[in-house]
């Protein structure tokens, strides 16, 4: 079988699991929910599945896909094996955006979510910020934003910190509660527009893929090859970014999915991002989406956050995978 | 006939420091050309303003009489390929994943062709390097590793090859290989320019030596007249010596 078409297999396996995720997933839950009766469209199994399940699913879904597609975009564009989502700072600005808004106890900001709205304004000015300190004359290295990401990354830990420690009582449960990372039924309007979004850039960085292939051997191997590094460089670190932060945004920073996913890709499908980044993507949704499930059932009618299952079962998985690649 | 690449009174400054000042000399297709010179001589950095990878602060550097900056950045590397002194040992792909890359500005889509396949096997053939085409980059020793990258770059089809350093790490038996099949890339008409450190490797196999000091070009001669007139050995040592060798050719010794 040829490169291209074992490729495709892949893609075509990880597409079938992902589809069948999105069937199967919302039926799992504590109350049981009978096909028959979602069929004939009764009442209330309609509605848990259409307006609770279903929605939640897809954020499970699409959520886990842009975690796994930027934590696999930033490996190859850092050359970091450790490198996350949240490596570059973005998403640590999201979370102190949304902390500070719940620590404001807000709700809601011009009819939007204080969450939403302090996440996104919180990876705004980040972005900005690492921009403009990684490209003195609009020129960028691997190594400026690495620093600039991860300095920001630490300033914002730290606000974030004291922010959880200065709040009231009921403001800090609900921040700890939120940096678990967990999912929730979101209405259908920021879920059209937010499944859009990651999509758009999904499309757009997988587009890419050989530019990654050749950035990760080296930044001037890519340059002498014919790619124009800084320009992509800026765009990698922004859609990356803007995945990770706008699901941050409306999950929670869930951990492990996009540092533990693309390495279990790489295990079966070796390292060219052309099939790395279509598999990482499908399988971060399923994966996600999975845990989310599980933790609807295994403690119910208490609920574990999908945050702590990834993390539970992420941590001791990557040290697995770690100790058997070099055997 | 036009020359393939002119460099004119080309520069580079890094800050108050001047590392090239007015160079100047020309390359026509063809030529195998040894760019020699002592350490921090300035070698890598006037292959990377040719490369692209630098832009001169002073000067032009014209590709097919055409300024370098005027060339959009894939047409370049249809041009001109490239191969780095100092390449990382823990590239993750397989050898023959990092040849097919040097594929990248000639394949507009997605999967490379048969034809690309081919001419990455006749690289990897010519290079030595194609019974290790399935192993990982990383687990190829410093010569085995060198010869791969090598391979990439011929894959790339340049009509300007820029070795910096293309001999290091490889056995003396290589070291010869290497030298004869950028003789064999000359004769089909690619210009080729190698950093090299082994005089008698450059006198032997390329047809003209460029010495960099003092921050320009200090010697630019032919191979076949350099040791008329040795007293630029001194540039490099002022142990070296000529010597005839049994067949009566020349050859650089030191004690």
């Amino acid at each position: 079988m040829t490169d291209a078409a074992r490729a495709r297999a892949w893609i075509a396996g990880c597409a079938v699991a992902f589809a069948l995720a999105a069937v199967t997933l919302p039926l799992i839950g504590p109350a049981p929910l009978d096909p028959a009766r979602i069929w004939a469209r009764e009442e209330p199994d309609w509605s848990i599945l259409i307006h609770l399940r279903l929605s939640r699913t897809l954020l499970g879904l699409f959520g886990g896909a842009a975690l796994g597609l930027a934590g696999s975009l930033f490996q190859s564009m850092l050359r970091e094996a450790l490198a996350t989502p949240y490596t570059l700072g973005v998403s640590t600005g999201a979370s102190l955006g949304a902390v500070a808004a719940l620590a404001m106890g807000w709700h809601l900001v011009a009819g939007v979510s204080a969450v939403w709205f302090g996440a996104l304004a919180g990876a705004a000015l980040v972005l900005v910020i690492v921009v403009g300190v990684a490209a003195p004359n609009r020129n960028v290295s691997v190594f400026g934003l690495l620093l600039a990401g991860i300095a920001c990354n630490s300033v914002c830990a730290a606000l974030i910190l004291l922010i959880h420690g200065l709040a009231g009582m009921s403001e800090s449960f609900a921040i700890a509660r939120w940096l678990i990372g967990s999912l929730d039924a979101v209405d259908y309007l920021p879920l059209t527009i937010y499944i859009g979004t990651v999509v758009a850039l999904a499309l757009a960085i997988m587009h890419r893929a050989r530019q990654w292939n050749l950035l990760a051997v080296s930044e001037a191997w890519a340059a002498t090859r014919g790619t124009r590094v800084t320009r992509l460089l800026f765009g990698g670190y922004a859609s990356g970014s803007i995945l990770a932060a706008t699901t941050v945004a409306l999950t929670g920073p869930i951990g492990f999915i996009g540092l533990v996913v693309p390495h279990l890709v790489r295990t079966r499908v070796g390292v060219d991002d052309r099939v790395v980044m279509p598999c990482a993507f499908l399988m971060g949704g399923v994966l996600l989406a999975a845990c989310d499930a599980l933790g609807r059932v295994v403690l119910a009618p208490a609920e574990v956050p999908a945050g702590a299952i990834t993390a539970l079962i992420g941590g001791p998985y990557l040290v697995w995978l770690i100790r058997h690649r070099t055997a | 006939m036009t020359s393939l690449l002119e460099v004119q009174n080309a520069g580079w400054r890094a800050g108050s420091v001047s590392v090239l000042d007015g160079v100047t000399f020309a390359v026509r297709s063809g030529e195998l050309i040894a760019l020699m010179g002592r350490n921090g001589s300035g070698k890598s950095t006037l292959l990377d303003l040719i490369a692209g990878l630098r832009r001169p602060t002073d000067g032009t550097i014209f590709l097919d009489g055409r300024p370098l900056d005027e060339w959009p950045r894939p047409a370049v590397a249809r041009v001109v390929s490239h191969l780095p002194q100092m390449m990382r040992d823990n590239v993750a792909c397989s050898a023959e994943q990092l040849v097919l890359m040097g594929r990248y500005p000639h394949a507009e889509r997605w999967w490379e062709s048969e034809t690309d396949r081919e001419l990455v096997e006749q690289a990897m053939s010519r290079c030595d390097c194609r019974q290790f085409q399935h192993r990982l980059v990383s687990t190829l020793s410093g010569g085995e590793r060198q010869r791969v990258f090598l391979a990439a770059c011929l894959a790339q089809e340049p009509r300007l090859l820029l070795l910096d350093e293309p001999a290091t790490f490889l056995d003396i038996d290589q070291q010869l290989q290497c030298f004869s099949l950028l003789r064999e890339e000359a004769s089909r008409g690619t210009a080729c320019l190698a950093v090299t450190h082994d005089i008698n490797l450059a006198l032997t196999f390329c047809a003209r030596i460029l010495v960099l000091a003092d921050r320009g070009i200090a010697i630019d001669v032919p191979s076949a007249n350099a040791l008329d007139e040795p007293r630029w050995l001194q540039l490099f040592s002022t142990r070296l010596d000529v010597a005839v060798t049994p067949t009566g050719g020349r050859w650089v010794w030191y004690q």
